[in-house]
C-alpha cells in the first residue's frame, strides 16, 4: 500500500480538494445542507477514493447506510467495517481505529469534548490517518470543511421517470489553502453513475428539466422521432 | 467429544532433562522466572512464577538451570522411544508430554489397566522408578490432565466432563484468564463450563472461548482423515548423507517455512506433524508433534529442530546414533484443519491487514462482537434486501458473497468503482441506490391534493397523485415529483415470508428523495437518498 502523504479522491472530487486528495494526518468534516441533504452521500464518495485504491475504511456510529450505494459508488465492502459505538466507548473506538485504518468515517455522539476531540486529531495526525467527522457534533475546527449545500435530483417527474442523476452544489473551506471557501458543483451521481465535475452554470431551474428531460435522458431517439416526423 | 486416548506424562520434565535427581533442590528459569522446579524444592515452597531472589530466598541451596526446551525435547526423546516399543503412533503434544489412542494398547493388552502398567513399566525402566505417570480420558487435553493424577477415567463423554469439571481452574496454564476466573469466583472447570459460550467469547476474546472449550472437554479438532487430501508434505534429499547437525538444521529450518507457506496457501492449520528421517543405512525414523491450537510457523520449525537435534545428537532410537548421517528428510502435516479463528494473515497479507484486524478485535473486546460487522452484498430487489451484514470474524454467507478477500491487498485495484452486477432482479430499484437505508422503516403518511391518503389497489394503480409526505420528526413536505408505484411480489412462493409491496420514489419540493413502499394499508419510508 502507498505509504504517501495524499490517499487518493476519486476523480470527481479531487479537482474540489486543495491538494487533490486526502492528506493523511488530515481532519475533514463532511455535512449536509438544507435543501436535500446529500451529506451521507458526499462523506461515502470522500472515503470511495481510498476505499478503492485498497485502503481500510472503517465506519463509526454510523446511521443506517445504503451499503448498495456505497458499493455502487465504489467502496470495496469487504475492507469497510460497520462499528456501532455509542456514549462513552465512542472516542476510544475512534482512537483504536486511528492506529490502524487509513480512512476513518466517524458520526460523532452527543458530547465530544474539545479536548478529546483534539486528542483524536493529534493522534490521527501521528498515525497518518484521515479522520472524517459525517453530521454536526464535532467540536473542533477541522482542516478540511465539505458542505453539501444544495441537491437537486433529475429524472423523476410528477407520476413517471426515475431518480437517474444528481447535481450537487459543494462548499469547501477549511485551513491554510482551503480557508478562501469556494463553492462548486458536483454530479454525484452523473446519470452514467459516476462521480464527476459538474458544469458550472448553475442548476437547471425545475422548469428547464421538465422540458429539456426526455431529450437529455431519452437521448437520441426522441431527435429521432422529431426528425422523421420533421421530414 | 474427543477419541479415547492415553497420555503419558513425565512430572518436572525441565528438571529432568536437566540432569537432575528429583531430590534434588533445583529449579529450571526463563526470563528471571521459575517455569519448573523439583519435587524437593516444591516441598520447600518453590513455585512456577517466582522470581529467581523470591525463590532462592524460600529454599536455600537451590540450583538453579537455564530452561532450554531444545533440551528437554533431546532428552525426552529415549521416552518417546519406550512409549513407542511398547505401543505405536504417538505424538508428543509438548517435551514431557506424549499421547497415543487408548483403543490399540487396551486390545493388545487386554485392558485398559493392563496397557497403562505395560506402558508405565516401559517408561520407567528410561526414567527410573516413579519417573511417568499415565492416564486416560477422552480427548487428549482431558488425558493429559488424567495422566498428571494417573487416574483412568471411565469411557463416554459424561465421566470425562464430571472429572474436567471437578479440576481448579488453574490447569488451564493461562495466568492472567484464571486471575480473572478466581475474581469472578470461578473456581472449578465446571463453573466456566457451565457459562454461554458465546458470553465467554465476548468477555475473554479467544483466551477464554479456548478454556470454555477445554473445561467442556472439547479440545479436540474433529478428526478428519489422516492423510490430508492434497499431498502437502515437503521433502530434502541429502547427497552425499548429512551427518553434520548445521546441515541437517540449515535444511530443516528451510523445509519448516516451505511447509509453513504450503499451508497458509491453503488456508489450513497444522494439528499433527509428521517428522521423518531416512538414516544413510536405509532406517526410517518417525516421530509425531501435535498441537491442538494449530503449529504457528515459529512452533513448527521450532520442533522440527527440536526433532533433528534430538536424532543427532542423542542418537536415534536404540542409541546406536545415526549412522553414516540423514540421507532425507520429510515434514507431513497428517492432520489438517481449516483455520476459522485466523482469517488473517493469508495470501501474504499487507502488514496494514493485520493491523486492521488487530484493532477490529480489540473493539469487538470492547463493544462485543455484534457491533463490529462487515456487509457483502447479495441478490435482492431492495436496497436493504441486497445488503447481508456479518459480524467481524464470522464466516460470511457462503455461495453468495462474491468477494470476500480481506486480505488481497495486490488485488484491491482490480475491483473498480462499479462492481460486476450480481444475476439481475427483476423489480429491483434501479441505481443510484440511495445512501441511508433503514433497518426498521418508520411509517410515513402520503396524502394527495384533497388531503386524503394515497393508497394503491390490487392493479397497482394509486388512488390519487400524492401531495403531501408527512414522516414523524420531519415538517410535512409537498411532493414535487413521485414514480411509481412499483409492484414486486416477493417470495410468492413462501406463504410465511410472502410480501406484496409497492414502491414509489418521491421527491419533494425541498430537495428530498425517498423511496416509500406500500404494504397493504400504510407506507413505510425505506430509504432515503440524501
Amino acid at each position: 500500500m502507498a505509504n504517501d502523504r495524499l490517499l487518493p479522491a476519486v476523480p470527481g472530487l479531487a479537482g474540489l480538494l486543495p491538494d487533490g486528495g486526502l492528506r493523511r494526518g488530515s481532519t475533514i468534516a463532511v455535512s449536509g445542507g438544507v435543501e436535500g441533504g446529500g451529506g451521507t452521500s458526499l462523506a461515502l464518495a470522500v472515503a470511495a477514493g481510498p476505499s478503492g485504491a485498497g485502503s481500510w475504511c472503517a465506519a463509526i456510529g454510523a446511521p443506517p447506510l445504503g451499503l448498495v450505494a456505497a458499493s455502487e459508488m465504489g467502496i470495496a465492502l469487504e475492507r469497510f467495517p460497520l462499528i456501532r459505538a455509542g456514549g462513552r466507548a465512542w472516542v476510544r473506538t475512534v482512537a483504536a481505529a486511528l492506529e490502524a485504518f487509513d480512512v476513518i468515517m466517524a458520526w460523532p455522539v452527543r458530547g465530544v469534548s474539545i479536548e478529546e476531540a483534539r486528542r483524536l486529531t493529534a493522534l490521527g495526525r501521528e498515525r497518518g490517518a484521515v479522520l472524517v467527522t459525517c453530521g454536526p457534533g464535532w467540536p473542533e475546527r477541522t482542516d478540511l470543511r465539505l458542505e453539501a449545500v444544495r441537491s437537486e435530483w433529475i429524472g423523476l417527474e410528477r407520476g413517471h421517470g426515475r431518480l437517474r442523476a444528481r447535481r450537487i452544489e459543494v462548499a469547501v473551506g477549511g485551513r491554510g489553502a482551503a480557508s478562501v471557501e469556494r463553492r462548486t458543483a458536483l454530479w454525484l451521481p452523473s446519470p452514467e453513475g459516476r462521480i464527476e465535475a459538474a458544469p458550472e452554470t448553475g442548476f437547471i431551474a425545475p422548469a428547464v428539466i421538465d422540458a429539456g428531460l426526455d431529450a437529455a435522458f431519452a437521448g437520441i431517439s426522441d431527435d429521432d422521432t422529431v426528425a422523421v416526423t420533421a421530414g | 467429544m474427543g477419541v479415547r486416548t492415553l497420555a503419558v506424562w513425565c512430572p518436572d520434565w525441565p528438571v529432568t532433562a536437566a540432569g537432575h535427581g528429583r531430590d534434588e533442590a533445583v529449579a529450571v528459569l526463563a526470563k528471571g522466572r521459575v517455569v519448573a522446579c523439583s519435587e524437593a524444592a516444591r516441598a520447600e515452597g518453590v513455585a512456577p512464577g517466582l522470581r529467581r531472589r523470591q525463590a532462592e530466598s524460600r529454599c536455600s541451596g537451590l540450583a538453579v538451570v537455564d530452561d532450554d526446551p531444545a533440551r528437554d525435547a533431546r532428552a525426552f526423546e529415549p521416552v518417546v522411544a519406550s512409549v513407542e516399543a511398547a505401543a505405536p503412533t504417538v505424538e508428543i503434544l509438548t517435551p514431557g508430554l506424549c499421547a497415543l489412542p487408548a483403543r490399540g494398547p487396551a486390545r493388545y493388552y487386554g485392558s485398559e489397566p493392563a496397557a497403562v502398567t505395560w506402558i508405565t513399566e516401559a517408561v520407567e525402566r528410561t526414567t527410573g522408578p516413579g519417573g511417568c505417570r499415565v492416564g486416560i480420558a477422552e480427548g487428549s487435553w482431558a488425558a493429559s490432565q488424567a495422566a498428571r493424577r494417573a487416574v483412568i477415567v471411565e469411557p463416554g463423554s459424561g465421566p470425562t466432563e464430571r472429572f474436567l469439571a471437578r479440576l481448579p481452574v488453574d490447569v488451564l496454564d493461562d495466568p492472567d484468564l484464571t486471575d480473572h476466573f478466581r475474581r469472578l469466583g470461578l473456581r472449578l472447570l465446571g463453573d466456566v463450563a457451565a457459562l454461554p459460550a458465546a458470553s465467554v467469547l465476548e468477555r475473554f476474546g479467544p483466551s477464554g472461548a479456548r478454556a470454555h472449550r477445554l473445561a467442556s472437554g472439547r479440545d479436540e479438532r474433529p478428526h478428519l482423515p489422516r492423510v490430508p487430501p492434497e499431498d502437502l508434505a515437503v521433502s530434502m534429499g541429502f547427497d552425499p548423507p548429512a551427518d553434520r547437525l548445521d546441515t541437517v538444521l540449515f535444511a530443516a529450518r528451510q523445509l519448516a517455512a516451505e511447509l509453513a507457506v504450503h499451508l497458509d496457501e491453503r488456508v489450513l492449520g497444522c494439528t499433527v506433524l509428521a517428522i521423518e528421517a531416512e538414516t544413510a543405512g536405509g532406517r526410517m525414523l518417525v516421530r509425531r508433534w501435535r498441537h491442538e491450537d494449530g503449529l504457528t510457523p515459529q512452533a513448527l520449525s521450532e520442533r522440527v529442530r527440536w526433532q533433528v537435534e534430538a536424532w543427532l545428537l542423542r542418537g536415534g532410537e536404540d542409541g546406536a546414533g545415526v549412522p553414516g548421517g540423514l540421507a532425507r528428510l520429510r515434514l507431513i502435516p497428517e492432520l489438517v484443519h481449516p483455520e476459522r479463528g485466523r482469517q488473517l494473515g493469508f495470501w501474504g497479507a499487507s502488514a496494514a491487514d493485520e493491523l486492521v484486524a488487530g484493532a477490529l478485535v480489540r473493539m469487538q473486546g470492547m463493544l462485543g462482537a455484534e457491533a463490529v460487522a462487515t456487509a457483502t452484498l447479495v441478490g435482492g430487489r431492495t436496497p436493504s434486501a441486497r445488503v447481508r451484514v456479518t459480524p467481524w470474524g464470522a464466516t460470511p454467507p457462503e455461495g453468495e458473497c462474491v468477494s470476500t478477500g480481506t486480505g488481497r491487498g495486490g488485488k484491491a485495484g482490480v475491483r473498480g468503482p462499479r462492481a460486476p452486477e450480481r444475476p439481475a432482479w427483476p423489480g429491483r430499484i434501479p441505481p443510484p441506490s440511495p445512501a441511508t437505508v433503514y433497518a426498521e422503516p418508520p411509517g410515513v403518511a402520503l396524502l394527495d391534493g384533497a388531503g386524503a391518503p394515497v393508497t394503491v389497489d390490487v392493479r397497482g394503480h394509486p388512488s390519487g397523485a400524492p401531495a403531501i409526505l408527512r414522516a414523524a420528526g420531519m415538517a410535512p413536505a409537498d411532493v414535487g415529483a413521485w414514480a411509481g408505484p412499483w409492484p414486486a411480489d416477493e417470495r410468492w412462493w413462501d406463504p410465511a415470508a410472502r410480501c406484496r409491496r409497492v414502491r414509489m420514489q418521491v421527491l419533494t419540493l425541498g430537495g428530498e428523495a425517498h423511496l416509500l413502499a406500500f404494504d397493504g394499508d400504510r407506507w413505510l419510508l425505506e430509504a432515503t437518498y440524501d
